[in-house]
């Protein structure tokens, strides 16, 4: 028998028509590691909600869970605890206390745990997570990454049967998150810890998950391993999305055989094509005309004693041009955004803005009509009820949108997705009509559909003459919309080119579908200008 | 022995209390002169207050000696009379011993809330009760949490243009506006708190609290020597005999009055003469390694 045996399970929100989660079955085996995934509102957090006992959402539930041979209900608060782990989207919510040591003891002390046993898992956590240098430190003075790997070491403490996590990595960087589902992934292969992960990220869950479960208006749209969704699926299939990139230009390209999962079996694919070495020449004029935004030898440091963020840093963003700052979190990008946008003042350094001192804009003259800055926390944002209240005034930027707001004028602005979320809180930040728009970290957290709005959003605003700078650190995402990029490190610019010759002449910071096919082809840095050297006259995805 | 600062803090507590127990109920000026000077040294030792604060201290000790006689005419010593009103030297000197105790507690505060930071206190706490303890981490946590985002917040109102600060009723508007994000923010995320509470088995039984901290045998003989050396300290006191008014009289060197003032003098002397015993010993250390 299996270790967690979901049979035909329903579940429907009180109020509410439609089920939110509709006859799902499936089985779990001891030990194996399962990904979870789907579209936003496709009732993931529902199906994995109903899996923690203590975390269930009041509605009508049918059908059964069995864990371990009972009924899951039957489970006591303790027991729960102590054999299903748990770990949230948001870093920052889930901390408790204000020390790494008592984050760590949290669990046990809510279990009882005498002091020794407690002294002990800590330090074995320690040793497993490599944290010992983070033991003493004020939570709030960890980066995200760090964050959630705290999270996880302390709902690992209890030493769980099931470990479940939903979107773990959504808020992270890309580096931060591989590393975190490489840890769950070690959980996994040493302790034999049986894993169930809801993920937007199939470049690195895909090729080391056991089976996949995808989720689709709450039913269940497949269930089985990595290889037999690869090989089952069409080129116009909406669940190509889930697959690794090798595996997408393999299936839009009509490869045949087994479809490759990682990269290194993507550039194995590619060599055996039969191809003579092809590049793509985009004729791309940069278009060098006034600047929208400048910073000349910028430095700056939030403390007299401490050191520089921003040293040296020279960056010109051109008028109507889609710049892409991209770097690793913590690098100090988004201090590079504030001093940009007249938030924070350089020691030492110029900043203009289309061609004016910031000085120069008084009365907050900057903000109107001239520059708007959109940050990582879009909570900061709202201030009203509704999302109607919140876009009153904002009716010509809505306008702009080539997405209908309409539909989600009565809800909480908290309550809806984190795409909409994100275009509701880019509504606001037009409606001052900038002709420079900064957005940090605009991707971070939206799944695949919505980065591919926000994509469209971005574009239409820069035919309309807007220059938009973005900060971020996800690449793919800079691949597809941005003009020029810059790679930013130790607080200046260590690279700025064409989108083209940033993501080719990049080795390791650059999208997957350039490392793949970089032996043989150049300038195929996203999946559909692969796909057209490889088949040409192929379709795009 | 260890550091003094890496003692458990159930002893540094103790210490504290000691120390501060005598300085504020002896108003006596042998005794206050010894916590005065003592606690001067031990804030410069271990550089727990800046230039500023000793300004300030040395300020406040100037205002508080001077207000006593200045209110206060009782005394058989008149110096000279200020607006009709004796001016008395018994009331100068008890102003004087009077300013010499608050300097001196602030001084000991000052050390004491450098030596015993936030974790040590939870330790204290959760001693007792496991539930103080959380109430107090998480208040903490949440404090440094706000600042963020207060901050963060301002940042982004300013940067929509939302935020107006060039007078001062915009101003204010401006900062109620950013207090009622922060609340909004704070209270619809803290679900997620109370949910990864629950999910890591909270309410599910008794809590126990966890500290990185252990009692050594150093821990407790350090809080025996501290009692002791107070008990004597005590008794001292209760053998001498200070009174200010109507004329001052002052019997403090009697025997047991000078042993109490030694043994108080050594209880204050504790954490500089424990910290240069460890590091001549860390010297001689490394001298043979």
């Amino acid at each position: 028998m299996a270790f967690i045996d979901i049979k035909g399970l329903s579940f429907t929100y009180p109020e509410s028509e439609k089920k939110a989660i509709d006859d799902v079955s499936f089985s779990i085996e001891r030990g194996s590691f399962t990904a979870l995934m789907g579209a936003t509102g496709s009732g993931k957090s529902t199906l994995l909600r109903l899996l923690k006992p203590e975390l269930r959402q009041n509605g009508t539930v049918l059908g059964e869970i069995l864990f371990d041979g009972a009924d899951i209900t039957t489970l006591s608060g303790r027991q729960s605890a102590e054999r299903i782990g748990y770990v949230a989207q948001n870093p920052d919510e889930q901390f408790v206390t204000d020390k790494v040591w008592h984050e760590l003891a949290f669990t046990l002390e809510s279990l009882g745990a005498p002091r020794d046993r407690i002294a002990r898992r800590i330090a074995e956590i320690c040793a497993f997570f490599d944290i010992d240098s983070l033991y003493q430190r004020s939570t709030s003075t960890l980066s995200g990454g760090q964050k959630q790997i705290i999270n996880l070491a302390s709902v690992m403490t209890a030493d769980p049967e099931l470990l479940i996590l939903d979107e773990p990595t959504a808020q992270l960087d890309p580096i931060a998150a591989s590393r975190f589902i490489e840890a769950v992934c070690r959980l996994n292969r040493e302790t034999g810890l049986t894993v169930l992960i809801s993920e937007h990220r199939a470049e690195e869950i895909l090729p080391r998950c056991d089976s996949v479960v995808i989720l689709e208006k709450g039913h269940t749209a497949f269930v089985g391993s990595p290889r037999e969704l690869a090989r089952g699926l069409e080129p116009d299939s909406p669940y190509t999305a889930y697959l690794p990139t090798a595996a997408r230009i393999f299936i839009a390209a009509g490869g045949s055989g087994e479809p490759p999962l990682t990269i290194r079996e993507g550039q194995r694919y590619i060599s055996e094509l039969d191809l003579t070495e092809k590049a793509i020449h985009e004729e791309i004029t940069p278009n060098k005309s006034e600047p929208a935004l400048e910073l000349k030898n910028v430095y700056f440091r939030y403390d007299k004693q401490g050191f520089d963020i921003l040293s040296d840093l020279s960056l010109t963003v051109y008028r109507g041009e889609v710049f892409a700052l991209l770097g690793s979190n913590g690098a100090g990008k988004s201090t590079a955004a504030c001093v940009g946008a007249g938030l924070l003042k350089p020691y030492s350094g110029k900043v203009q803005v289309f061609g004016k001192k910031l000085k120069e804009f008084r009365n907050g003259a900057l903000y109107k009509e001239c520059l708007s800055l959109l940050p990582q926390d879009v909570e900061s944002v709202f201030i009203h009820e509704t999302v109607g209240e919140e876009l009153k005034g904002c009716e010509e930027a809505l306008g702009l949108l080539p997405y209908d707001l309409t539909p989600l004028f009565d809800r909480h602005p908290y309550d809806i997705s984190g795409g909409e979320r994100q275009l509701v809180a880019l509504c606001k930040a037009l409606s001052t009509k900038p002709r420079l728009l900064i957005l940090d970290e605009p991707s971070k957290g939206l799944d695949v559909n919505s980065k591919r709005l926000l994509t469209d959003v971005i574009l239409s605003l820069k035919s309309q003459g807007v220059t938009v700078l973005i900060i971020s650190h996800d690449v793919e995402f800079a691949a597809l919309c941005a003009d020029r990029c810059a790679l930013f490190s130790q607080g200046r610019i260590a690279a700025c080119d064409t989108t083209a010759d940033f993501m080719s002449d990049n080795r390791f910071y650059t999208t997957a579908a350039s490392r793949i096919t970089r032996f043989k082809l150049s300038g195929a840095y996203t999946d559909e200008k692969a796909v057209r050297l490889i088949k040409p006259g192929g379709g795009a995805t | 022995m260890k550091r003094f600062s890496d003692l458990n803090p159930i002893a540094t507590a103790v210490y504290y209390m000691c120390v501060l127990g005598i300085t504020m109920f002896s108003m006596q000026p042998l005794m206050l002169c010894i916590s005065l000077v003592t606690s001067i040294l031990t804030c410069v030792y271990d550089r727990s207050v800046k230039v500023k604060g000793h300004i300030f201290t040395a300020v406040l000790f100037l205002i508080a000696a001077v207000i006593n006689p200045l209110f206060v005419h009782n005394g058989v010593t008149v110096l000279f009379y200020l607006n009709d009103n004796p001016f008395t030297l018994e009331a100068l000197v008890y102003g004087i011993v009077a300013a010499g105790m608050i300097a001196a507690a602030l001084y000991w505060l000052r050390s004491m809330s450098a030596a015993l930071s936030s974790d040590k206190i939870m330790y204290i706490f959760g001693r007792f009760s496991p539930k103080i303890a959380l109430i107090i981490s998480m208040s903490l946590r949440y404090i440094g949490l706000f600042k963020e985002r207060f901050r963060k917040i301002q940042n982004t109102q300013r940067a929509l243009g939302l935020y107006d600060d060039g007078n001062l009723i915009d101003a204010l508007r401006g900062r109620a506006r950013v207090l009622s994000i922060l609340i909004t923010w704070t209270l619809e995320n803290g679900i997620v708190t109370a949910e990864s509470m629950e999910a890591r088995g909270y309410m599910s039984g008794r809590r126990t609290s966890y500290a990185p901290y252990r009692i050594h045998m150093a821990d407790i003989s350090f809080i025996a020597l501290s009692l002791a050396l107070t008990a004597i300290a005590i008794i001292g006191l209760r053998n001498t005999q200070t009174v200010f008014y109507p004329d001052m009289r002052f019997e403090l060197f009697t025997p047991w009055g000078i042993a109490g003032a030694a043994a108080f003098a050594l209880l204050c002397l504790l954490p500089i003469i424990i910290n240069i015993k460890e590091a001549v010993k860390w010297r001689l250390l490394i001298s043979k390694a």
